[in-house]
């Protein structure tokens, strides 16, 4: 019997009782391919992060839909989702090509955490085995290094790689350098810059492949992105780059899942491109993308990037009281400062914050 | 049962930092001295500490977090105490994270020691305890329990399981939880409670009224084709679907509940008119 998507329904729900093949939009399911770099892995170029899945009846129906990159890691549910991830795979785990990451920082640890991950996912090997959340160069030793060659030799990981959501622009090229990594999973979306796109060229360069997360830029939880439509449109920018081989979304419904397919079946359109540009244009002004490049520049000696994040809490997240608590832990000579007092502002934002309003707006609150 | 992650102030983690201190205590473990100042996140840095597992915080109306650093000898403890939206998230966060194959034991809502580890939830807090330990075969299972107990002391709050757990059946049940998002993987059910039995599951979800529930149940209807009605609560249907199996669904007052993947969808019947009884 295979699997169906919800076409018949104008709710936009699962067809669950149908029993021939449909597809999402009311036509056939579209698939695209791309080579994972050096390793030669075929996956779709939208794969599934299963970190937040609750139901593996959602894992199951997007294998039998054809998506061929799963993603979990040791850490998720403290060792509960990689369970639901095996049981859900079933006898389509060698179908596919699975990942799963470990947080231990020795070769020895991290042994006993990929015998642990292969148990609890039912199969003898991963395809890809990740360092999980490495952001720079100084945090990879040469210890981990062999415990990933190690788990090679043993057959137990297919592939080796790091999982990463900052510092891009100094660890990926670290990586490419070094020639013992074949993957890396990396936060990529349509709100970073141009140095996040030569970093993974430089990767992919290199011959390695180039998985992207965090491709939603904020996702479900933020409101304005969540906008019909919005998603699908962060989905394709990111499948659209000839350096990503494939994207992991989050994905906890079936309707997510029949979304997501529509990204391999619709290419992106100048439609998808107004929408994230007019998103990028609403938070321009107050998102700091913490890229780092004001480091230095206050003639005040005011740490800019810092200061935004605190008014972030307090703006963002309704948490003024930590927003006061992290501008209280600066200098008294930085805290005495008011933006107000400067003639010109010598901090030149290259993405567009507003810099001087927003850390008056911070003196303003906190001070 | 709502969850809202970015509006929320953490009133414990955040304002009442000299709380959150006497709770958070290297001393609470004799012998172990705390290495490091407290860290402390929102949903706006968890990331940085939880990498990508910061999103199963998240989708539990995370609030935030603060976290210490003991030591004693060269083994070292990482206590991070969590604040959620309510006591059913930090419930729902604990039932995530627990190891369905071991016992909840009565710590706080619930929780779990190991050897080199314990969770616990109570109130709207999380708690999370990881020992290092030179030995990793060391069993500490004594020192952490005796901890938690200190700690769960100190933290106020709700310190009994969500009501609506009480209604499944015990009858060869696995484990229970709280699911955030889509039970049973249908976003028509935003989120709700789940018992996975041997063989099948059951769910309670809440909505706001009766009227509200009634439109979902509509909804899920008109997804499952061939769906026929079932005698079951106020209304209900029940069908045989991919993935699913037998499925029932009904409403009973504002509650939608139901099992899947039972073999047969008379059998998901059956087992519902249990549960509709059980939810008031």
């Amino acid at each position: 019997m295979l699997p169906v998507v919800g076409a018949g329904s104008s709710l936009g729900i699962l067809n669950l009782a149908a029993q021939t093949p449909a597809a999402p939009a009311g036509g056939p399911i579209k698939l695209n391919y791309k080579t994972l770099g050096k390793t030669g892995l075929k996956v779709t170029t939208v794969g599934m992060g299963c970190m937040i899945t609750s139901d593996p009846s959602v894992i199951t129906r997007a294998a039998d839909l054809g998506i061929t990159y799963f993603d979990t890691a040791r850490g998720y549910q403290r060792g509960n989702n990689e369970r639901m991830v095996g049981a859900a795979l079933g006898n389509k785990r060698k179908q596919v090509i699975l990942s799963t990451k470990t947080e231990a920082h020795d070769k020895d640890a991290m042994a006993k955490e990929l015998d642990t991950s292969l148990k609890e996912l039912n199969t003898d090997y991963v395809d890809i085995w990740y360092l999980h959340g490495l952001s720079r160069p100084a945090d990879v030793h040469d210890d981990m290094i062999e415990g990933l060659q190690l788990a090679k030799q043993q057959g137990k990981a297919r592939f080796v790689g790091i999982s990463t959501h900052s510092g891009q622009q100094q660890l990926l090229p670290w990586m490419a350098q070094k020639g013992v990594f074949d993957v890396v999973l990396t936060s990529y979306n349509f709100t970073m810059d141009a140095s996040m796109e030569q970093a993974i060229d430089v990767a992919a360069k290199a011959g390695m492949g180039v998985a992207a997360l965090k491709v939603m830029a904020g996702g479900p939880r933020n409101q304005k992105l969540a906008q019909p439509g919005a998603l699908l449109s962060a989905l394709k920018w990111v499948i659209d780059k000839p350096n990503i081989a494939t994207a992991i979304p989050s994905m906890t419904d079936m309707s997510q899942l029949d979304e997501n397919l529509k990204a391999m079946a619709e290419p992106i359109s100048a439609d998808d491109h107004k929408v994230l540009a007019a998103h990028l244009e609403i938070i321009k002004p107050l998102y700091c993308r913490m890229c780092g490049e004001c480091d230095g520049d206050c003639a005040k000696g005011l740490p800019v990037a810092d200061m935004l994040r605190f008014l972030t809490y307090a703006d963002g997240y309704g948490q003024f009281a930590l927003g006061r608590e992290r501008f209280l832990e600066l200098t008294s000579e930085q805290t005495s400062v008011r933006c107000g007092d400067c003639a010109e502002c010598t901090v030149k934002c290259p993405h567009g914050v507003a810099v001087r309003s927003r850390m008056a707006r911070a003196q303003e609150l906190f001070a | 049962m709502r969850f809202a992650p970015l509006a929320l102030v953490p009133a414990l983690l955040m304002a009442g930092t000299a709380r959150a201190q006497d709770i958070l205590s290297c001393q609470l473990a004799p012998g172990w001295t705390q290495s490091e100042a407290m860290h402390q996140y929102t949903a706006d840095n968890l990331y940085d500490y939880k990498d990508g597992g910061a999103e199963g915080y998240l989708v539990y109306g995370f609030a935030g977090m603060k976290s210490i650093t003991c030591k004693s000898g060269e083994n070292t403890l990482i206590i991070d105490l969590s604040e959620m939206s309510d006591a059913d998230a930090a419930y729902g966060l604990f039932a995530s994270n627990h190891d369905p194959r071991l016992p909840i034991a009565k710590i706080g809502m619930g929780g779990q020691v190991q050897p080199l580890s314990a969770t616990f939830a109570k109130g709207k807090y999380y708690v999370e305890i990881v020992e290092n330990a030179a030995d990793p075969n060391s069993d500490h299972t004594a020192e952490l329990q005796a901890l938690v107990n200190k700690m769960q002391q100190r933290i106020e709050g709700r310190d009994t399981p969500p009501e609506a757990l009480a209604w499944f059946s015990q009858e060869n049940l696995t484990s229970t939880g709280l699911v955030p998002q889509s039970v049973l993987g249908l976003k028509q059910l935003k989120h709700g409670f789940v018992a996975k039995y041997k063989q099948g599951q059951a769910f309670i979800v809440m909505e706001d009224s009766p009227e509200s529930a009634a439109a979902v149940l509509k909804e899920l209807r008109a997804g499952f084709d061939g769906s026929t009605s079932a005698q079951v609560g106020d209304e209900a249907f029940q069908a045989k679907a991919p993935y699913l199996d037998g499925i029932c669904i009904f409403r009973k007052g504002r509650y939608v509940a139901g099992y899947a993947n039972l073999p047969t969808a008379q059998q998901a019947a059956s087992e519902s008119i249990k549960l509709a009884a059980n939810i008031p």
